[in-house]
């Protein structure tokens, strides 16, 4: 039988060419349920719903000129979770699937190897595979509407295509941006990723931000920005501090209307520049606002695109073979990838399921792994009536989630915290 | 409960903090059993780069010694001088690579064996030449030497105190094991007894001594130290 192949999107590229030996970019995405896992049943529901969600049985490859991702060979089957989250996904593994489907006590995680998808598609796939579970677990049946799919149907082109080239704008919108401010610390030596989840109550989130006159994305960068900011205070004189800019992925499915499972997401950087004064929290969350609502606008990000994809379409490059492609794309990213925000900010929204499948889960997290330069990173998500800020570092200190979290408190919002070990034990 | 400092909400049964690392205490209250939300293993660490490394500088050695080898026959149809830079290469492996395999390398283990393998070389060295001074001087020596370097690194890495009393030791053990160097010189070249030998005593024993002496009485020993401090 003819094996099924894909070309990585426009935003995929990236991800196989700065690859290392201890790092890459994944991100995870889990549902905790209200009993425990049955293993063998979440086997059955993700072989129910392969044929379904081609693009993410996949493994990479390497072609002459490009890589590609091809259906893997053998079954993809859950494991029992066994370290702390996110741990690396090596090149072997890579190789063999670029997804992981882990599940410990009463909870379903996938992990994703970014070339897969991006979060939004990350999560149709887990709704998708949770649904199924329940299904087959419970014995219940799912009416199939968005994003629950039909598994009996076919693939729809608009989920497995490429949406960047189609909207790409006919000018390219220059990259060039002020070098931000970059946290560091002591690396944890045998890559031992903490994660400190704090949970807040969503409507209280909701009206503080709106107190500030910011949305929640923006209220959470502006606090972000704030806490580094001191950060950066403590440690430089003030000739030398740099601009603070938080990086927020930008769905682009809304603003343009597609429903693509693979990658379909821009990040903005937004922040301040602290050598221009002293922003109070209101200042920086209309910072955040204005810049958030001036560039995630159709037509900028038309632009934006049409700077990634551009290269893409010379001839020159497609024609270079993929080892002298590789270093070349890395020097780019090194030169201006993470250097132009301090953390990124992922929020992906408010998850809403079925009705039918509400009264199984009691919780869905989502979590990006760090970069490879910045020791921080955050991701955000709603459900039930919480939102869980879950902030990860490959650091040993805890300063910036402190602070983080000790101005939410500040600001009226109560906060509970939980932690994955070393500290705190 | 709560975190004093931060004022956030934290699991039951941690002891500490995760943000602020504050201690919880509860006066009066048993601590509750955490309920852990991973898994409390962690992956083996990634040791691929590492092999990959000490994989490549034993290609190379290895390369280099059957380059060295076949040269050598070709030339002379037997091993002659490349036997040495094979061997010695062989002893460069064993002592600068072979542990570097192992995670943590033990150097109570790792010195035999490398005294060991310098004893086959002195071996091979003396049988190619027909020397015959193997066993009644470089044998002993190199054992005497071993045998010092062994006690030395097991007592600095499972003592923790009386160093001074250590090193000032181990100078008068360097010192009166040169006697003994000299006195297999004798039996194998028919050198003359104790000469160079009795200065290594006289000075060894006289640092190692003093070094004694300081150890006994503290005000010496913080006085050399407020002199003498790097």
């Amino acid at each position: 039988m003819k094996k099924q192949w894909f070309r990585l999107d426009n935003a995929a590229l990236i991800f196989p060419a700065i690859k290392r030996r201890g790092w890459n970019n994944v991100f995870r995405i889990s549902a905790t349920l209200r009993d425990d896992i049955d293993a063998g049943i979440l086997n059955r529901a993700l072989a129910d719903i392969r044929p379904r969600f081609p693009t993410f049985f996949v493994r990479l490859r390497t072609g002459f000129f490009w890589y590609y991702l091809e259906e893997a060979a053998t079954d993809v089957r859950a494991q029992k979770e066994y370290a702390y989250p996110l741990t690396h996904m090596s090149q072997s593994e890579l190789k063999r699937c670029c997804i992981r489907v882990l599940y410990f006590e009463n909870r379903i995680a996938v992990e994703f190897f970014h070339s897969v998808t991006d979060g939004t598609g990350g999560l149709v796939f887990l709704e998708n595979l949770t649904a199924r579970y329940i299904e087959l677990r419970y014995g219940v049946v799912i009416p199939k509407e968005a994003p629950i799919a039909d598994l009996g149907a076919e693939p729809r082109g608009s989920e497995i295509c490429d949406s960047f080239p189609k909207h790409s704008g006919r000018f390219a919108m220059s990259r060039r941006e002020a070098t931000s401010y970059r946290l560091h610390g002591t690396r944890e030596p045998d890559g031992f990723r903490h994660l400190i989840t704090g949970m807040v109550p969503t409507e209280k989130l909701r009206g503080t931000a709106k107190s500030f006159g910011a949305t929640v994305s923006a209220f959470l960068a502006a606090v972000m920005a704030e806490s580094i900011k001191e950060i950066q205070e403590r440690e430089c004189p003030e000739r030398k501090l740099k601009p603070v800019k938080i990086t927020v992925p930008v769905n682009l499915r809304k603003l343009f209307g597609e429903e693509t499972l693979r990658n379909f997401v821009l990040t903005l950087n937004v922040g301040f520049d602290p050598k221009h004064g002293d922003y109070s929290l209101r200042e920086i969350c209309d910072q955040m606002t204005f810049q958030i609502r001036s560039e995630a606008v159709p037509q900028k990000m038309a632009a934006r695109i049409a700077a990634n994809v551009g290269p893409q379409r010379m001839f020159l490059v497609r024609i270079m073979p993929l080892f002298v492609k590789t270093p070349v794309m890395r020097a780019i990213y090194a030169a201006s990838g993470e250097k132009k925000g301090c953390i990124n900010i992922s929020n992906m929204g408010t998850i809403t399921v079925p009705p039918e499948m509400e009264k199984y889960i009691e919780r869905f997290e989502f979590i990006i792994g760090v970069q490879l330069s910045y020791p921080n990173n955050c991701s955000v998500v709603s459900y039930g009536g919480v939102t869980y800020i879950n902030m990860i570092r490959s650091i040993k200190e805890s300063e910036l989630e402190r602070l983080f979290f000790s101005k939410l408190v500040a600001l009226g919002i109560p906060v509970e915290i939980e932690s994955n070990g070393r500290a705190g034990k | 409960m709560y975190c004093v400092k931060c004022g956030v909400k934290l699991q039951d049964g941690v002891t500490e903090c995760p943000l602020c690392g504050t201690p919880v205490i509860i006066p009066g209250e048993e601590l509750k059993e955490r309920h852990e939300t991973y898994s409390e293993r962690y992956p083996k660490e990634n040791m691929q780069m590492k092999f990959g490394i000490l994989g490549f500088i034993t290609t190379v050695m290895t390369a280099a010694s059957l380059t060295l080898f076949l040269l050598c026959m070709n030339l002379y149809g037997r091993v002659s001088w490349s036997g040495y830079a094979m061997l010695g290469m062989a002893l460069v492996w064993i002592m600068g690579v072979l542990p570097l395999w192992f995670r943590r390398p033990k150097p109570v283990v790792f010195i035999p064996i490398d005294i060991a393998a310098i004893c086959g070389y002195l071996l091979y060295i003396c049988l190619y030449n027909g020397g015959g001074w193997f066993l009644s001087f470089a044998f002993p020596v190199t054992l005497i030497s071993g045998a010092i370097l062994i006690g030395a690194v097991a007592l600095f890495i499972y003592v923790r105190r009386g160093r001074l009393y250590i090193i000032g030791g181990l100078f008068i053990v360097i010192g009166a094991s040169c006697m003994l160097i000299e006195l297999f010189q004798h039996i194998t070249f028919a050198t003359p007894m104790f000469q160079w030998s009795l200065y290594c005593v006289t000075v060894f024993s006289a640092v190692g001594l003093f070094l004694i002496i300081a150890a006994i009485i503290p005000p010496l020993r913080d006085y050399m130290q407020r002199k003498f401090f790097i």
